[in-house]
């Protein structure tokens, strides 16, 4: 009975989009996000980002349509670059260079590009499963949260997003956060009405608005990058067979679904985006092969566990998105942003004020999915054509649709200029290594941080303890600390010692016995 | 210790230094933030709270940063000058450079200066012909180059111009 309800549901969604314009929508949006994919340099969230400026004048449903379509797109694009240029498109596809490219240097990358294809699909189903069983049942475990849940929470997501995404140095993951945080206070904040920060400037009253924004860390900075570069890649040819054999999807299905499962999983984790899913995906594939030593010399199975690993993240971030309005990934978190431009309102009410758009963003995935695979397996050749545009003659036309694209959302100039301070700052932490999903992490959680630290205190009048004593903040706070004291080395060392002190006290009887 | 990644250190010292002045600025501009007593408000929730605390994170953290790159060595051998004379005899850097004052002077001067269609114009067939025609390894034909600059320059500044103009009905700057 109540899978019947819900799928009567998810056909309602499915229907929903069964119109002339949204079909057409699909078709566009998902074509234009394989290419910005495919460009080196063009990241999903640049994407959605740009994007979201030129649908604000569109329904809330169709512009959401079309964001997502670009994700997933560019999210798939990313890994045809990978194969053909040994460049990942986008740096959710860098796993899948590793054994892409060299089947493409082996005369195979029409093969390689059509498995990416069906693995990309399956990817993105599981993640879809997991979506339609795990969001709803998540929302109403969430419904309960209070102001002190979702405290912790805001924390949880910055520190877990910093931890993971700086895995080489957190501390820059840490700092990336901070920055993030404190940018979101500027501007009023909302539970005295009072403006911080905006030294007198009207226009840093309302806040720095995370478009433009977006816009400047992931569009402007990302072209400089790219034109810094001296030299154009080449793109190899492709050719023969392009559909995969049944039996090579057949006999990877262990890997896709545990890649699925990883991705999803990782998509769920607050700020850890396709990048990761695609990498944990790869690894533990090759732990678990038979043909460990066909990995990174053009293993089909390495090429499916990083493609469906990086697509099967974009449904698992939307479980917090819709659920707790807690992004995912950074391209989520734009999303986010695009959903309160259209009056949609994500987070634990979500289910309640609009329970038809979850199954509505299921069937979105769906379409889009559908669209992807028939333009993968059918346009293999034509969509190739689109890495031989030089980047001199695309680059300058990008960078003035950031500008327009910032300016179009309020129509003022003071947006073009957050846009351009963004990416700057983006480029130069970028060069120093610092992630950028933290940034933005603390821009978008900057606000529930804030206001939910203080009405809880306000609410105790002053009172901490229930930060620490309800059970859901407990867990919270203990994995963030715990994740803060293993990224001091003096306390890993530690633990090694530790550790090391108690295998030779459990071994110390045995040896004796013996 | 490599080139590169002393070079990365010395940037961690200097930005470790930067992080712990912005974040003791944060700190103090909190601190001195008005507390809203004539409001009757709880102090626990005053509108500096989280900044303060987040502006002494940042400051520690910068602090953490600063040490770390500094017991890496990142002090010796530590010119400015001398890192800003090699970067700049860098093709790469070069690029970056160009990139940087194009990009700027479209963005911050050209664009509500002159209109939106004859900056976009001038910054798209100024960029092309530099990065085609001087800052690269293969220049292309001047004619051909001109040309082609032309042609794209005109196409891009009038169908953007149009599209926003007319179907998104922005009102350009």
């Amino acid at each position: 009975m109540f899978m019947m309800e819900e799928l009567g549901m998810l056909a309602q969604g499915v229907g929903h989009f069964m119109t002339p314009m949204s079909l057409f929508n699909i078709a566009w949006a998902s074509l234009l996000g394989i290419v910005i994919g495919m460009l080196p340099g063009l990241t999903a969230t640049m994407g959605v980002a740009l994007l979201v400026t030129l649908t604000y004048g569109m329904p809330g449903d169709q512009a959401i349509l079309t964001l997502i379509c670009m994700y997933v797109g560019a999210i798939y694009g990313g890994g045809r670059s990978a194969i053909l240029l040994n460049i990942p498109g986008t740096p959710a596809s860098a796993a899948t260079s590793l054994d892409g490219y060299p089947l493409a240097q082996q005369g195979k990358a029409g093969y390689a590009m059509g498995l990416a294809t069906t693995s990309s699909a399956i990817g993105t189903f599981v993640g879809i499963f997991f979506l339609a069983i795990l969001a709803s049942t998540l929302a109403e475990f969430a419904f309960n949260f209070g102001s002190y849940e979702f405290f912790w929470l805001a924390v949880f997501g910055v520190v877990i997003s910093g931890r993971l995404t700086g895995a080489d140095d957190p501390l820059k993951g840490y700092i990336a956060g901070l920055l993030g945080l404190l940018v979101a206070m500027i501007g009023m904040e909302s539970l005295h009405a009072f403006r911080r920060f905006d030294f007198g400037i009207s226009n840093l009253s309302g806040g720095i608005d995370i478009i433009p924004a977006m816009v400047g860390a992931f569009g402007f900075a990302e072209i400089l990058t790219v034109m810094r570069r001296k030299l154009d890649a080449q793109v190899i040819v492709s050719q023969g067979r392009t559909i995969p054999h049944f039996r090579d999807v057949w006999n990877y299905r262990r890997t896709a679904i545990r890649s699925g499962i990883i991705g999803t999983i990782v998509g769920i984790i607050p700020g850890v985006g396709e990048d990761i899913g695609s990498w944990s995906s790869y690894a533990a594939a090759r732990r678990a092969s038979k043909e460990k030593e066909k990995f990174g010399k053009g293993s089909y199975e390495g090429l499916t566990a990083a493609e469906t690993g990086n697509s099967a993240v974009i449904p698992g971030a939307l479980i917090p998105v819709l659920t707790l309005a807690i992004p995912g990934s950074t391209a989520s978190a734009v999303l986010i942003a695009a959903m309160y431009i259209h009056d949609i309102r994500p987070g634990p009410m979500l289910m309640i004020e609009n329970p038809d758009f979850l199954y509505q963003v299921i069937a979105m995935l769906l379409f889009t999915t559908v669209a992807i695979t028939i333009y993968g397996l059918s346009m293999t050749k034509l969509l190739v054509k689109v890495l031989s545009v030089p980047r001199q003659k695309l680059m300058p036309v990008i960078y003035v649709l950031c500008v327009v694209g910032s300016f179009a959302i309020s129509q003022q100039m003071f947006d073009v200029y957050v846009m351009v301070f963004f990416g700057l700052a983006g480029y130069l932490l970028r060069e120093m290594k610092y992630p950028m999903a933290p940034i933005v992490l603390g821009i978008i959680l900057g606000s529930l941080l804030d206001t939910n630290l203080r009405r809880g205190l306000a609410l105790t009048g002053g009172d901490m303890t229930p930060f620490f004593t309800r059970p859901v903040s407990l867990v919270l706070c203990l994995i963030s600390v715990i994740a803060i004291l293993l990224s001091i080395p003096a306390v890993n060392r530690l633990l090694l010692r530790g550790l090391k002190k108690v295998r030779l006290v459990i071994k110390w009887p045995v040896k004796n016995g013996a | 210790m490599t080139n590169n990644s002393n070079r990365l250190s010395q940037a961690d010292l200097v930005t470790g230094i930067v992080f712990v002045v912005l974040g003791l600025t944060v700190f103090y501009l909190s601190w001195t933030m008005p507390r809203l007593e004539s409001r009757g408000i709880h102090p626990s929730t005053i509108p500096g709270l989280v900044p303060m605390i987040l502006g002494g994170l940042l400051a520690l953290s910068g602090l953490l940063l600063a040490l770390r790159s500094w017991r890496q060595g990142a002090s010796r051998h530590f010119s400015p000058l001398n890192s800003l004379r090699a970067m700049l005899a860098n093709e790469e850097s070069r690029r970056l450079l160009a990139m940087l004052i194009l990009t700027l002077s479209y963005a911050l001067i050209l664009v509500g200066w002159l209109p939106f269609w004859l900056a976009t114009g001038v910054y798209i067939f100024v960029s092309i012909v530099l990065f085609e025609r001087y800052l690269t390894a293969k220049p292309v034909p001047l004619a051909r180059c001109l040309i082609l600059a032309g042609i794209q320059s005109v196409v891009v500044a009038l169908v953007v111009t149009l599209v926003f103009q007319e179907i998104f009905l922005v009102r350009l700057p």
